[in-house]
């Protein structure tokens, strides 16, 4: 192969794609660095770049109720994922691997409570659930994020599952396993990248989610964005304490992407692309 | 659909041993076993709640106003939401205005970014890395930050750039609202469809475009005649997905504008959630919610035919 000359425009883009890499990461950057300043420094003008780091408003931050909302967002998050999961893995497994005529209607069916709006279902959700008990409660979000997420799961481990050779499923079966075996033994080690980048994805998206979040809990089961979202009233007084809560809320988040990174495109797409 | 591979056995084979779960032995049981348990959590959790909306919005029923009685009145929410209620007029008209801006924003950034990753050059993947982190940023994150860091008055970083080059001061949030808003949403979902293109970008051959080349295409003729028509399902996809997550605006509106002001960022989403949490009215909010759903249906039908089209070609391939 012979190497291609370096272009004189390559350099150039090279360039711009850094620049441009370093403008787009800069909220974030610039979140991050005001967390470590004093509430002084956060908001002075013009901007300090230079400053004398502190944890002390990390520090405030933890001793204020900030640790009960993650631990809820944590639960929540959880939960939700593992009950996803427990639901959706066998479901993936029977579309993957013993099509049907249905299959295809199976799919787009499970695929279309995706596509329909959270707030449609809203005001049925905050009755029924203050009628039943599930307002306010961590159990009551793990429910509905799990459903939120079921979609996601079977399509995504679907994908993966057909791209398991069929030969060892077949073997497997025909040596006496049954599904669960299968399953553990076999299906889930062989498809354990995308069973994490599945996960991972789940874990995110409860994590992040406000609509529901906001509208169904109160105190009890409130999550790290309903938390964040009462620092929309501070006219540049807690901006440091802020940006260490938005600091803490979002940096699992962005590891955990950027671990699910190369299933991260067939995840948003449902599987379509690859 | 393609035959099957002659080694693979029948339908229903005979299994060894039998068990418990000696009924998952014949095929179609088993399917049914493995698939019933997720369609009818599903079903129960995302369907019967989207019927009682339905439901809902025929009824007279206001949460905080016990001695008005629950009364079916026919059509009566939806009359007034369609043809007297002002403000959920104009929040058709900003869901659209914001969906649009949104969606194309991110859609051109997002191809921008997706050609400069599409090719080979040092530290490639920590760009990447970098491009993509504000899709995972949670969007009362996004919003109190740039409401506050950035867009602040007084103490944002825009304002000290926009006067260092020597304009006057902006409160952006009070004096362009949508345009403030589209750009924290443009900021999330840009790397979103870059994802999305860049995977697109990422099939199209070396062949093809070299063949492009010996014919004397230059790069922009290649660009146009060869990239955009090779990205059109890529495009399709990136715009129906990001319609579908961006009709649903929601963190960003709360958290910047409380919908104002005015009325003037009042989505479809944040007017379901201000006519139930400061009206109480759960005959209005449904019927508002009824029209919200059959809003997304219409989108939601175009990208189904489009993922099950590709679905189909991947099974049959």
């Amino acid at each position: 192969m012979i190497r291609a000359r370096i272009r004189p425009g390559t350099l150039g883009l090279n360039l711009l794609t850094y620049l441009i890499a370093l403008l787009v990461f800069f909220p974030i950057l610039w979140t991050v660095l005001t967390a470590f300043k004093t509430e002084a420094d956060a908001a002075s003008v013009p901007p300090v770049i230079w400053f004398h780091a502190t944890l002390s408003e990390f520090r405030a931050v933890l001793d204020s109720n900030y640790l009960s909302y993650f631990e809820n967002s944590a639960i929540i998050a959880g939960g939700s994922t593992v009950l996803a999961l427990a639901f959706g893995l066998p479901a993936a497994y029977s579309l993957a691997f013993n099509p049907s005529k249905y299959t295809p209607r199976v799919l787009s069916w499970v695929l279309s409570t995706k596509m329909l709006p959270a707030v449609g279902a809203l005001i049925p959700l905050i009755v029924i659930y203050k009628r039943v008990g599930l307002f306010d409660s961590r159990f009551g979000m793990i429910l509905l994020y799990a459903a939120f997420n079921l979609p996601l799961v079977i399509w995504m481990m679907r994908s993966f599952f057909a791209d398991l050779p069929r030969e060892v499923i077949e073997a497997a079966t025909v040596d006496g396993a049954g599904f669960f075996r299968i399953l553990a033994l076999v299906v889930l080690p062989l498809s354990a990248p995308g069973l994490a980048a599945t996960a991972l994805l789940s874990l995110i998206f409860s994590w992040n989610e406000f609509l529901l979040a906001v509208n169904l809990t109160s105190v009890n089961a409130a999550t790290l964005p309903v938390f964040i979202s009462g620092f929309m009233t501070s006219e540049g007084l807690f901006w440091a304490k802020m940006s260490a809560a938005s600091t803490m809320a979002v940096a699992p988040v962005i590891i955990a992407g950027w671990m699910a990174q190369r299933s991260l495109v067939r995840g948003l797409t449902f599987g379509a692309v690859k | 659909m393609t035959a099957r591979p002659a080694t693979i056995p029948p339908r229903t084979i005979e299994l060894p041993a039998a068990g418990r779960f000696a009924f998952l032995r014949t095929q179609r049981a088993a399917s049914f076993a493995l698939i019933a348990p997720a369609l009818a959590f599903l079903a129960l959790m995302t369907q019967a709640p989207f019927v009682l909306t339905v439901w809902y919005s025929f009824r007279q029923w206001v949460l905080t106003e016990p001695d008005i009685p629950h009364k079916w009145v026919g059509f009566a929410n939806f009359k007034y939401e369609l043809t007297q209620d002002p403000i959920f007029r104009q929040a058709i008209y900003n869901t659209l205005e914001f969906t649009a801006g949104i969606v194309g924003g991110s859609l051109v950034l997002g191809l921008g970014f997706a050609l400069l990753l599409n090719r080979s050059f040092p530290l490639r993947g920590v760009a990447r890395a970098l491009m993509i982190a504000p899709f995972f940023v949670m969007p009362t994150v996004n919003a109190v930050v740039q409401k506050n860091l950035f867009l602040n008055p007084i103490f944002g970083l825009v304002n000290w750039v926009w006067t260092s080059i020597g304009f006057h001061r902006v409160d952006w949030l009070a004096v362009h609202p949508k345009l403030s808003i589209m750009g924290m949403a443009v900021w999330q979902w840009a790397p979103f469809m870059m994802l999305i293109l860049l995977a697109g970008l990422q099939g199209i051959p070396d062949e093809v475009r070299e063949a492009a080349r010996i014919d004397g295409a230059g790069p922009f003729t290649e660009f146009r005649r060869v990239t955009i028509p090779l990205l059109g399902p890529y495009f399709q996809l990136a715009v129906l997905l990001g319609l579908i997550y961006i009709l649903q605006l929601f963190g960003e509106i709360f958290v910047a504008t409380q919908g104002g002001p005015g009325t003037e960022t009042t989505t479809i989403p944040y007017y379901i959630y201000q006519t139930i949490s400061t009206a109480n009215d759960v005959g209005a909010s449904s019927a508002q919610g009824v029209l919200a759903i059959i809003f997304s249906a219409v989108i939601a039908t175009l990208l189904l035919r489009l993922l099950l089209r590709t679905f189909r070609t991947e099974v049959t391939a």
